[in-house]
């Protein structure tokens, strides 16, 4: 057995630490931004950018895929080879992969502020970027999956299952729900429309939590938690139980997302379950965490690196507890639009995800730069004002969610709902959102103490870029009687496929069934495609980021019906590419706001609201929208829109599609018509007539179906 | 030598033994420096999952076996709407169509004209979308029957909605007597333009 010496690089790793830190400040002052643009509409002073529709995907882009994206990455070249035993296979498929993605977290930045955007939650980037990231992602997996093959240790430990797991699953997850038809560089539709995309969305959308925001954090926490307590893992058989059942059973519960909504119950039905079944494999990690502290308790009193784990883990077990709950229909049919989710995934961000990272940053700096912390009683502030700042930020949200919920159901003892104007529900809680900011300034303000004391970390000492180490090469063949999973764990190849295979069989069988049985979505024959003026009112409503504060969404429920009118059917949607159904209602649900009956408002009311809504209502939250005004609608691109919806399936005829400029501009004559004879001053050409044309469609087609009787099954 | 003791040798022999919990470690697991116990997994976890994935199974029995009305939702939504129907309570059979002027009643008036009214016809009834409530022109006529069938029934073609399934009788008269005795006559900031005839004031 011949000892080798190599060498591990440090700059990688450092340099990934470095920008962790400064997209997590940037990531929390935009969340800041957009805490305070809902409480104040003159944030925004009137320019796009500062909307809360475009700042809030800026916000949870920059919190997911850049802090939490860069500190994965940190503690992934930093741990994988001292795990290994060996040098990071290429140090220039290191830098692509560093490079490429500060790139791709800059163009989001630009991109997503400038309303480019495909308008899918936490998958916002346009194509062009989307490529960019599978691009570089590949390059991140093939360093990562090579230098594990270069490995001299025998088996590989349970964080680079972790690692492994993590890099194929995102890769499924992002392509399969990036197909989309480009239009132009900067616009694209996706390839699945309605309850399809809806499906595919929130598959995605929750399995970004689950392998972006969970398991390789869970791989950080397996090597940083022992290495900080210098103690031993707790269980070697936990960790293999809770890591299959975890990977398995997380792929099948993104239809939580959608309960109550036109999905069908079956799908709804898988996502409670998975998600209730959920609960054991998460608390696994949690126990392998925090039992692994056993018998170093007295440093966690001390060391502000253990604390913040602690906390960290703590939250971990609090938030897929929680989530599991709010999984039950009994449940989410109170939870779900309102605040209640907001401070749920909070918990899940500033507590594991932030805590986590900020003590693993705490332990890497020494370490890089070969000297004590600067200060351990400002890491200690630290701990104190994101614990707390945490708290301050979610314990409001919940009470505002609760009393929300609470507030859209109430009807008096005649039948009529208490609250019918829905902008009470918000003022209600609007010093909640007061409170809430102002956790999140301590959140920061803890965020900028760790900057400082990591900087005096680093001036204190130098940069150790190098650092040696020695261990026996590895040898092949049989050493004696081993278990199946310990053969495995020799086989990292194997292993991957395996996993691969656990995540897919849950995607599949939610899919195949929703794409290929017709009556999973019944047809509706009434319902139509958008005019060209409508489709291009729908792009400018994804644009501007409208689906962040409205959802499309009407639920199953008599307070429901009652304040928006006949609830959401799965046939309707059929021609939405993408889906708009949102997540939140910070505003009203706008999926029958054409109907005339209970939404209906005139076109010259939406223009006066568009262009300046504290007009029609002092109190209201949304910001003012006077670019809509005089922007005029790009018609060149419109016959390449309808060319486009039509590959995807749309039935557009042809002589649509040629007409469609004319067309256009028909309908939008007669609005702006109607408008200058109600006194409003406006062109034709204007963006916000396309706008009011989609507002007033929407929700109408299933009128003319119960008009004329003719509903088909 | 007992059996007990042979055996318990044996493990010593086999297992490094954790010297802060007692734990075995496991052989030859060591990462870094990172170190495994051979800790069995928790009951109390085992039996959560346990429960947990029964829960499921119950669940999708219910859900495909027997079809269970509460998971079904259209069908829930029914069961619900039939229940509101029973306990709806019905508006007196003694409802007249009058003025109401005393104080409760107009500030009732007041706070739904806030609410819901303002939206169209603004804060201080000098009208927007909707007509200027506070000179003495009208579009669909001046007297409490007139706009109690306007605010009920809805002008649609105009942009007025009807608030029969919004707004109960007596909230109808009450904001309506708001207007009538309160809005109309005082001076707004920026009227709109006199809309439909002017009629005598009957108030």
């Amino acid at each position: 057995m011949a000892i080798e010496k190599f060498t591990y690089d440090n700059k990688l790793a450092k340099s990934f630490a470095v920008v962790t830190i400064l997209w997590g400040v940037v990531g929390f002052l935009v969340g800041l931004i957009a805490a305070l643009a809902i409480l104040w509409p003159s944030v925004s002073m009137e320019m796009p950018f500062l909307t809360f529709g475009r700042v809030r995907p800026l916000h949870t882009n920059a919190a997911i895929f850049a802090f939490v994206g860069n500190a994965i990455f940190t503690g992934v070249y930093y741990s994988l080879p001292r795990l290994l035993k060996t040098p990071i296979y290429s140090k220039i498929l290191g830098w692509l992969h560093f490079w490429g993605w500060q790139l791709i977290i800059v163009l989001a930045a630009v991109s997503l502020l400038a309303g480019i955007t495909t308008g899918k939650e936490y998958a916002e980037l346009e194509w062009p970027i989307d490529i960019l990231i599978a691009a570089v992602w590949v390059i991140f997996g093939w360093n990562m999956i090579a230098t594990i093959l270069n490995r001299r240790t025998r088996h590989i430990y349970v964080a680079i299952w972790f690692y492994l797991a993590t890099f194929v699953t995102v890769a499924v997850l992002h392509i399969v729900n990036s197909f989309e038809l480009p239009v132009s560089l900067f616009k694209s539709y996706p390839l699945y429309a309605g309850v399809q995309d809806a499906l595919v969305q929130w598959w995605y959308g929750h399995n970004a939590v689950a392998f972006f925001l969970t398991t390789p954090i869970l791989g950080l926490m397996y090597y940083f938690v022992p290495k900080a307590a210098n103690r031993p893992i707790y269980s070697y058989k936990l960790s293999i139980i809770h890591f299959w059942a975890l990977i398995f059973i997380y792929i099948w519960a993104g239809p939580h997302h959608l309960l109550y909504s036109s999905t069908p119950d079956w799908a709804q039905a898988l996502g409670v379950v998975f998600s209730i079944a959920l609960i054991a494999p998460s608390w696994g990690g949690m126990i392998n965490g925090l039992l692994t502290l056993r018998g170093a308790w007295d440093k966690v009193r001390q060391d502000p690196v253990l604390k913040m784990f602690v906390v960290g883990v703590t939250a971990y077990g609090m938030s897929t507890f929680e989530g599991p709950l709010l999984s039950l229909k009994s449940v989410n049919a109170i939870s779900h639009f309102t605040d209640w989710t907001i401070a749920h995934v909070h918990i899940g961000t500033l507590g594991w995800n932030g805590m986590l990272t900020f003590g693993m940053l705490y332990w890497l700096f020494p370490r890089f730069y070969k000297v004590k912390l600067y200060s351990t009683s400002l890491a200690n502030t630290h701990f104190w004002l994101a614990t707390l700042g945490m708290l301050f930020f979610a314990i409001p949200l919940y009470f505002a969610g609760f009393t929300q919920a609470l507030m859209w159901k109430q009807f008096t003892p005649e039948g009529y709902l208490k609250y019918t104007n829905f902008l009470e529900t918000y003022t209600q809680i609007r010093t909640m959102h007061l409170l809430r900011a102002f956790g999140g300034v301590m959140y920061l303000t803890g965020a900028v103490l760790m900057v400082i004391n990591l900087i005096k970390t680093a001036q204190a000492g130098k940069f150790a870029r190098y650092e040696e180490d020695q261990a026996a090469s590895r040898e092949s063949g049989n050493h004696g009687a081993e278990t199946f999973h310990r053969r495995l764990e020799r086989k990292p190849v194997t292993f991957t496929i395996l996993a691969l295979v656990a995540i897919l069989i849950g995607g599949i069988v939610e899919f195949l069934p929703m794409f290929l049985i017709k009556s999973n979505i019944p047809t509706i024959a009434s319902v139509k495609p958008y005019t060209p003026l409508e489709l291009e009112g729908r792009d400018i409503y994804i644009r501007e980021g409208c689906y962040n504060c409205h959802s499309q969404m009407i639920r199953p429920f008599r307070s429901e019906v009652e304040r928006y009118g006949e609830y959401s059917k799965a046939g309707e949607n059929v021609y939405d590419h993408p889906f708009q159904w949102g997540s939140r209602r910070t505003g009203p649900d706008l999926a029958r706001e054409g109907v005339k009956g209970k939404m209906y408002k005139p076109d010259s009311w939406h223009y006066e609201h568009f262009v300046n809504p504290q007009k029609t209502n002092i109190q209201s939250i949304m910001p003012p929208y006077p670019w809509l005004a005089s922007n005029d609608i790009d018609v060149d691109k419109i016959p390449a829109k309808l060319r486009a919806m039509k590959k995807l399936g749309v039935p557009y005829s042809d002589a649509e599609i040629e007409n469609a400029v004319s067309a256009l501009q028909k309908q939008a004559q007669g609005i702006a018509e109607g408008l200058r004879q109600s006194g409003i001053e406006v062109e034709d050409q204007r963006e916000i007539i396309a706008l009011i044309a989609y507002m007033q469609r929407l929700g109408t087609d299933i009128g003319k179906a119960s008009a004329s009787g003719m509903t088909s099954k | 030598m007992t059996t007990d003791e042979i055996s318990k040798n044996k493990d010593q022999e086999q297992y490094e033994i954790d010297t802060l919990t007692n734990d075995r470690l496991i052989k030859d697991h060591e990462y870094d420096g990172i170190k495994e116990l051979d800790n069995d997994l928790p009951p109390w976890w085992k039996w959560l999952f346990y429960i947990s994935i029964a829960f499921g199974i119950i669940y999708l029995v219910r859900l495909w076996v027997f079809q269970s009305e509460d998971l079904y939702q259209v069908q829930e939504y029914q069961k619900d709407m039939e229940e509101a129907a029973s306990i709806v309570t019905k508006p007196a059979a003694d409802f007249e169509i009058k003025v109401l002027d005393d104080p409760a009643s107009l500030a009732n008036g007041k706070d739904t004209y806030d609410k819901i009214c303002q939206v169209c016809h603004l804060i201080d009834g000098g009208g927007l979308v909707g007509p200027n409530f506070t000179d003495n022109y009208w579009i669909h006529g001046n007297t409490m029957e007139d706009m109690y069938q306007i605010v009920t029934d809805g002008v649609i073609e105009k942009g007025m909605i009807p608030y029969k399934d919004q707004l109960s009788p007596t909230q109808r008269l009450e904001v309506l007597s708001y207007i009538i005795k309160d809005l109309h006559g005082t001076t707004p900031a920026n009227p709109k333009a006199p809309q439909g005839e002017e009629l005598e004031w009957p108030y």
